[in-house]
């Protein structure tokens, strides 16, 4: 029975249910956007660094990422390529040979990274070509060419169609010495990684040291950033037995994936002011509409109802349009989320997070722009509603009745 | 009158005090009313405008409280019971008959009159057979399933009456039941009141203005500034 005059109610006073569903639809809508742009940037930046950087996933020999060293090698690394791209939810891998060594460029020298790359593995795993600024990316076959980093460039005043001349220990042993053109400058958007970079051909970087059929990384990206960890989980399984280590990017990357996650409990001060401002619209409508109907809960109260269920009858009421405008909200919420994580939104300048550019903001639908929003609205109208309600379970039937 | 049933004191208060602070302004609208009412009674609460029957209606029946007093509702003191006890209680003993009839406007008429034995758990057909019945005795047949704004200021009155009544409570107290309808229906009502009170022994009071309420009465009790006037048996 408290249930019918809750809904009775609800469809009597349309103005202020409307009123309050309002404030509740808005209110979720609001989160549930500020959470999918929110998600959205992260992902973008999570996206833009992992597809650029580091992968979603390296194998390595293991210990070499606590300590890398020439001859931590993976071997036979065409084959456990393989062996990834058959493995569901891979997108593509590509292999790099790290040493260190020195550069020089006419009179200057340095100490540069040298990373082999595979190229065409290299261009479709993150894009290598799109870092090339100046110049040409490597060619495809090995003919001793190198692209250097934009910030080693300029220490070395090194330009496109010069040659750099590297030296450094073959892996035997050897004395590695040899010279490559330089084709292109590239910029990672890193840069520290910039300064030292010296990017040859995998196979040119494996005859100078002496590293035949090896490489010591294996980068891997996922086609979605949500699936790394099965994809993981499926190495380990198919890498069992080998000396092989594989780390997520949320371990290669520590301080990146740290940052992030400090960076997102920062977007929560935000939620809380639209939830104060949702709670705050909430209380108003139920705030009035139980002043209004003071006289109505002083007869019910005369005629024996309890004032418990009177509380009952006030929350009970607000509850069911919190319920209802979480539906429509949730609706809303999808569907803005959704044409903004198609369109999104360009911003009028390029933003630079940690040396990425962004020119447009896309929103991502998620689970948690629902679930946030909808125990939100539900929690502050519940405890919103308490107030109002307690009022009401303690009119004074003769004052109430009393009250036009 | 069925008068063989041993009587007990059904309303006792003693020195019954209220004062309201409007607007700052004490207003004594009752000055100390020792009454004691016995079950089985019919009596007529009359006096003046404001001379404070809807107070002590409201604070018999425990819609208020005094400002100083007590009240024994069916032996127990009204101000001891808790807020959900004394709800119950009033379930259980009292009908209340308001001076404005206020009826619950998102519920049927049929739904006003069978709120109360809802809340006390009387199973669905036996509400329904009472209510029809009760419709009958008001006169209102047909109207049940109605809202109370597609009925007249009497009808509502009368839906109102059949509300306190249908659970048959051993007290009914009505504020000037009968202001709001023509004669002949405030008349067919007293006669209805009178029938109800002499069969189940139901106590009655009411305030009321209505010289023919008044007539009908078996005890006079007229207040006069929040005081007892005169208090008379016929
Ligand atoms: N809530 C209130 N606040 C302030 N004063 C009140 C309040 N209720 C009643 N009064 C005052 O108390 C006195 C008694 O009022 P009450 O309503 O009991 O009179 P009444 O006998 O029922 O009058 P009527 O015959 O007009 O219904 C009046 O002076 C009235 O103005
Ligand atoms: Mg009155």
């Amino acid at each position: 029975m408290i249930l019918k005059i809750a809904f009775r109610n609800i469809f009597r006073q349309k103005r202020r249910t409307i009123l309050t569903a309002l404030a509740m639809i808005v209110g979720f809508t609001l989160l549930s956007l500020t959470i999918g742009l929110s998600d959205g940037a992260y992902g973008g930046i999570i996206e833009m660094f992992t597809r650029n950087r580091t992968g979603h996933i390296q194998v390595h020999r293991a210990g070499y990422l606590d300590k890398p060293s020439l001859y931590e090698t993976i071997d036979g690394y065409a084959a456990i390529g393989e062996t990834i791209q058959g493995t569901a939810g891979v997108d593509a891998w590509t292999p790099r040979v790290y040493a260190a060594g020195l550069g020089s460029v006419g009179e200057k020298s340095t100490a540069v990274q040298i990373i082999g790359v595979d190229v065409a593995r290299e261009i479709q795993a993150t894009r290598f070509n799109n870092k090339v600024v100046e110049g040409r990316v490597l060619g495809e076959a090995a003919s001793h060419e190198a692209v250097i980093g934009k910030g080693l460039a300029k220490v070395l005043s090194a330009k496109v169609g010069r040659e750099i001349v590297v030296f450094s220990q073959g892996a035997d042993g050897s004395l590695a010495n040899d010279m490559y053109k330089i084709v292109g400058i590239a910029e990672s958007g890193d840069d520290p990684t910039d300064r030292t970079a010296c990017y040859l051909h995998i196979e040119d970087a494996q005859e100078l040291f002496v590293l035949p059929g090896r490489a010591h990384e294996i980068v891997v990206i996922v086609s979605k950033i949500n699936q790394v960890d099965k994809v993981r989980n499926a190495f380990e399984a198919k890498f069992n037995n080998s000396p092989l280590d594989v780390a997520p990017w949320q371990v290669i990357a520590k301080s990146f994936y740290r940052a992030m996650k400090a960076d997102q409990q920062g977007d929560a001060i935000a939620r809380w002011v639209i939830m104060l401002i949702v709670a705050i619209g909430v209380l108003n409508t139920v705030l009035m509409s139980v002043l209004e109907r003071t006289r109505e809960y002083g007869v019910l109260k005369a005629v024996g109802t309890k004032p418990t269920q009177i509380f009952w009858l006030v929350i009970c009421e607000v509850v069911v349009i919190a319920l209802g405008s979480i539906c429509v909200g949730a609706l809303l919420g999808i569907f803005v989320n959704y044409v903004l994580s198609i369109y999104g939104i360009t911003y009028p300048e390029e933003i630079t997070y940690g040396g990425m550019k962004f020119k447009t903001l896309y929103a991502e639908v998620n689970i948690r722009c629902l679930i946030i929003p909808a125990i939100t609205v539900l929690l502050s109208a519940a405890v919103v509603s308490l107030f109002p309600a307690i009022k009401a379970a303690r009119i004074m039937p003769a004052k109430a009745m009393r009250t036009h | 009158m069925m008068e063989q049933t041993q009587k007990t004191d059904v309303i006792v208060t003693e020195g019954v005090t209220k004062v309201y602070t409007a607007d700052g302004i004490p207003v004594n609208a009752l000055n100390g009313i020792d009454l004691t009412i016995q079950s089985g009674e019919f009596t007529a609460l009359v006096g003046p405008s404001g001379s404070g029957k809807t107070t002590f209606l409201n604070i018999i029946s425990g819609l208020d409280n005094p400002t100083a007093g007590k009240v024994w509702l069916a032996g127990k003191i009204l101000s001891e019971m808790g807020g959900n006890e004394l709800s119950d209680f009033r379930r259980d003993n009292i009908g209340f008959i308001f001076q404005a009839y206020n009826l619950i406007p998102v519920l049927t008429v049929e739904e006003n009159i069978e709120y109360i034995m809802l809340l006390a758990g009387v199973p669905k057909a036996e509400r329904h057979e009472r209510v029809l019945a009760m419709l009958e005795v008001v006169g209102l047949r047909g109207v049940a399933d109605r809202t109370p704004t597609q009925l007249s200021g009497g009808q509502q009155q009368r839906v109102a009456i059949a509300r306190a009544m249908v659970s048959e409570p051993a007290i009914i107290l009505a504020d000037e039941p009968t202001a709001n309808l023509d004669s002949k229906t405030g008349a067919d009502l007293l006669e209805m009141m009178r029938h109800l009170n002499g069969e189940t022994g139901m106590t009655f009071i009411f305030s009321t203005h209505d010289p023919m309420v008044m007539e009908n009465a078996q005890r006079l009790i007229t207040l006069r500034d929040g005081q007892i006037d005169s208090d008379k048996a016929k």
